[in-house]
């Protein structure tokens, strides 16, 4: 585990340096000019920003020091890059990031008017707009349905090193695609990577990802989202966490055209002194949509999960059904859950609710299990099992289910 | 062309409005060490006092606006504008004839008669700063029941209120307690000896009547081992045309297996910032009930709050929020276990009606090394028009596998069907309407003492008019 402690709160002052950021650009000469720009234009917002307040509500319950980069001043100089598999791309773009600034970066050319997904972590995302090195581009065609999984792996850096990426997913109109990210580290040394993803959804389109954190336990994971949402469209989001020491996730869902659907679910098997912050932000603009958010926490010994929630509901988005659940598991004295769930609704048409639980096993789940003769701790992972199934049992494909259900397993039975 | 002459409309109704002219004592304009220290004069204190205020007014200085999570609103306050101190230098009066004229007609306005006081068990109204009518029924006294002001009970108990003033809410708690405590006058400290249970409640009346006058009441209810105690407290403001501040602090202490009950019907004019902090310890085995019901106001800042203390205590909050057209109720409730075995109890409704906004805000804590505590909150909120607006915001932190903890929300309108089908049965929209809007609440109002709820019901109806269509 990090010995987190150390980690100071200010940035680091590479990032901060002009000259590392002329270092970098020198590197990246072949880039178009707007691209250069544009990561300019970013690390001066970085460098404007104000000075990080300490009572920001956006990090409450997390302990903020865990997340910063002084003990990751470089940035690797020729990591792993992504690797992205699919048996079927005749018809769909899916590149790294370099491929696609070299080959067609058309592609990226309104990144500039991206929306900034501000959960609190506005300086990782300007880090990662100035600093993004690695990636992967995914755009599919108007009416492309393929019933094979798009995957690619992503890396975080050995070694203290920092990584920075950004993601790109485009669904044209009425395509629909099942996608699958995982993100592991190099080797056993410690390491931050910062994602940032931005998912495009056009009208009717049908986004079917799972996304699957197995970082090792010394690594920074560093995870922003920003999700629009078309008029019909549908996301059906899986988030699956087992790795890294600490992990900070910005989810942003914004429902842009009527009667789309975003289903956001999450689950987190915490073990020994992990730490996962999930902060979640489910936004009605347009009416006539459902979003569901459902995340669960299993936390044992010294891990710690922190979940707030947002359901945001504008004054044109009437009949919205938003609903939002977290529910934790504590199975250790030690282990801690915090939930901030929230809802801001300014529209009178609307099914709206959230509930929170925290809770350990039911006494007479694991007394049943027990008196089969099943050792304590197997009854607790089976128990933990099933609380997980709510969620992983959406994920349709069978070998993907079952290889989920084996990692949960043994990440269960590491020795603590 | 005949001009229209302009309509007459009884303006009278809900104005309380009375000339004030002749306050004795006045600390002027504006808020300093020397305002401080002429209120601590006025009042004869002890010197520690007169530090405890001073050192309070540092803090409030020194602490910034809580704008980062609360409403902006907070920023159109002016400190400089308001006056921190007004008493027409009368002591409490003992009888009903003490009391002067005009004070009388206010009470007669608040719709209070004389009859119906002699029926209660002891009346302490609030005007302005000091008390101007207080009583206590001879029997209370016989049982040693203290009902006395803050400057009554620090000086002439001060081995039974010192050792727990300021101590459930301290000065530096937040920006308006620190300023409470460095201007507070009135308010009421009670003391209910071991045993004693009171079967009747102790009620007072808080009111603003100075334009720019903040009142800044104080109160501390200790129950002793084994008492029990109701208390209630109305408050009304006079409507004028600059914004007034109302920033009180409630501090209870229940003792070993006692139990406290506190009523508030907060009914201010709708340019009043009500900025309040209440908190109570319980120990071992003694029970709180916050029952906290706003409807007035401009912004409304409240969560009522219990640290169980001592093992087996219970907290609970019930609470009622109505927030008409420019109002902001931003109100809720924090529970810090602290103890094992305690358990809490949070249920919250709130109607918004026009554009009107209603917030939750809660605090749950359970550390790891305690055993088997459990909490509930449960929080329901109600539009009625398009505009109308409804947040949520709790913030939940368990520790240890000994614990349960569940919150729900729920955001609804009100259903066309269920209106429908009254409007069938020969009743108005808007009376439905009413209707629907008393049921919502009506399980929270029945724990309400009986004249309360009736009022309560009376000014649900007096909100709703004119929210339909």
């Amino acid at each position: 585990m990090n010995s987190s402690s150390r980690i100071s709160e200010s940035p680091v002052s590479n990032f901060l340096s002009s000259d590392f950021l002329n270092v970098f650009l020198e590197k990246r000469s072949w880039e178009p000019g707007w691209l250069v720009d544009f990561r300019k234009e970013s690390w001066e917002k970085y460098l404007a920003l104000p000075k990080e307040r300490l009572k920001d509500e956006n990090w409450r319950f997390s302990p903020r020091s865990r997340f910063g980069y002084s003990n990751f001043p470089e940035l690797i100089k020729s990591g792993k890059e992504s690797t992205l598999n699919c048996d079927d791309t005749s018809h769909v773009f899916f590149e790294s990031l370099n491929q696609t600034i070299l080959d067609s970066p058309s592609i990226l050319s309104d990144l500039p008017n991206f929306a900034e997904p501000n959960l609190g972590s506005i300086s990782n995302l300007l880090l990662c707009r100035t600093f993004a090195e690695n990636g992967f581009v995914l755009k599919a065609p108007k009416q492309f349905h393929s019933n094979s999984i798009f995957k690619t792996t992503n890396f975080a850096p050995p070694n203290n090193m920092s990584k920075f990426q950004q993601n790109f997913i485009f669904l044209e109109p009425h395509s629909e695609l099942t996608l699958l990210e995982s993100y592991e580290s190099e080797d056993n040394s410690s390491g931050l990577l910062s994602n940032t993803s931005n998912i495009f959804l056009s009208e009717n389109s049908i986004l079917n990802r799972v996304v699957i954190q197995k970082l090792n336990h010394e690594s920074t994971f560093l995870h922003h989202e920003n999700i629009e949402l078309q008029k019909g469209s549908q996301l059906n989001n899986i988030l699956v966490q087992l790795g890294s020491s600490q992990s900070r996730i910005e989810s942003k869902g914004s429902i842009l055209g009527e009667g789309s659907e975003f289903n956001n679910s999450s689950i987190c098997l915490g073990i020994q002194k992990q730490l996962f912050d999930q902060r979640t932000i489910q936004h009605h603009s347009s009416p006539n949509s459902n979003s569901k958010l459902l995340f669960k926490n299993a936390l044992l010994d010294e891990a710690k999960s922190v979940f707030s929630g947002m359901i945001k509901v504008d004054p044109d988005a009437q009949n919205t059904d938003a609903f939002q659940t977290n529910r934790n598991l504590l199975l250790s004295n030690e282990a801690e859950a915090d939930s901030l769930p929230g809802l801001e609704i300014l529209a009178n048409e609307v099914k709206c609710s959230h509930g929170a639980t925290t809770s350990k096993i039911d006494d007479q789940e694991l007394f049943y299990l027990l008196s089969r003769g099943i050792p304590k701790r197997t009854s607790e992972k089976l128990v933990v099992l099933g609380f997980f199934d709510e969620v992983i049992s959406k994920i349709k494909n069978d070998d993907l289910l079952d290889q989920l259900r084996n990692e949960i397993s043994s990440h269960f039975d590491t020795k603590s | 062309m005949i001009k229209p002459s302009n309509i007459e409309i009884d303006r009278e109704k809900g104005n309380f409005h009375y000339p004030t002219s002749s306050y004795a004592f006045d600390a002027g304009i504006g808020l300093s060490a020397e305002v401080v220290k002429y209120i601590s004069e006025v009042k004869n204190e002890e010197n520690w006092l007169l530090d405890y205020r001073l050192k309070a007014l540092s803090i409030f200085e020194k602490k910034p606006m809580p704008t980062h999570w609360a409403s902006k609103d907070l920023e159109n306050i002016d400190f400089d504008v308001i006056r921190y101190y007004l008493a027409q230098g009368q002591q409490p009066s003992r009888t009903w004839d003490e009391v002067p004229d005009d004070i009388k007609e206010t009470f007669e306005r608040l719709g209070i008669p004389e009859q119906e006081r002699k029926f209660l068990a002891g009346v302490e109204a609030q005007f302005d700063s000091e008390a101007a009518y207080s009583r206590i029924k001879e029997d209370l006294e016989k049982e040693g029941v203290i009902f006395v002001g803050p400057t009554e009970g620090l000086k002439d108990h001060p081995e039974i209120f010192r050792k727990w003033f300021g101590k459930v809410i301290p000065s530096s708690d937040n920006k308006f307690s620190a300023l409470n405590s460095a201007v507070f006058s009135g308010g009421s400290f009670i003391y209910v000896p071991p045993g004693v249970k009171l079967a009747q409640p102790l009620q007072a009346y808080f009111r603003i009547n100075a334009e720019n006058f903040g009142q800044f009441e104080r109160t501390l209810i200790i129950a002793d081992e084994g008492s029990e105690i109701t208390y209630m407290e109305g408050c009304t403001a006079p409507k004028f045309e600059t914004s007034t501040l109302h920033s009180a602090v409630v501090e209870l202490v229940a003792l070993k297996g006692s139990k406290i009950q506190y009523i508030t019907v907060q009914n201010w004019s709708n340019n009043v910032y009500n900025l309040v902090t209440k908190r109570a310890i319980a120990e071992e085995n003694a029970e709180v009930r916050w029952i906290d019901c706003n409807i007035g106001s401009k912004l409304t800042m409240k969560y009522p709050g219990v640290v169980l203390k001592g093992r087996k205590s219970r907290g609970e909050v019930l609470s009622i929020a109505l927030a008409n057209d420019g109002q902001h109720q931003d109100t809720g409730a924090k529970m810090i276990h602290s103890a094992s075995e305690t358990s809490s109890n949070v249920i919250a409704k709130s109607i918004s009606i026009g554009n009107g906004r209603s917030s939750y805000r809660g605090l749950v804590q359970i550390p790891g090394h305690l055993k088997n505590c459990k909490n509930n909150t449960e929080c329901d909120a109600l539009l009625i028009n398009s505009e109308s607006q409804t947040d949520t915001y709790p913030a939940i932190a368990v520790k240890g596998d000994d614990n349960s903890v569940q919150h729900e929300a729920s955001v609804s309108k009100v259903s066309a069907e269920q209106i429908f089908y009254m409007q069938q049965r020969g009743l108005s929209e808007a009376e439905a309407m009413s209707m629907y809007v008393n049921g919502f609440v009506n399980d929270l109002i029945r724990e309400f003492p009986m004249e309360y709820s009736v009022e309560l019901k009376r000014l649900i109806d007096l909100e709703m008019e004119g929210s339909v269509g």
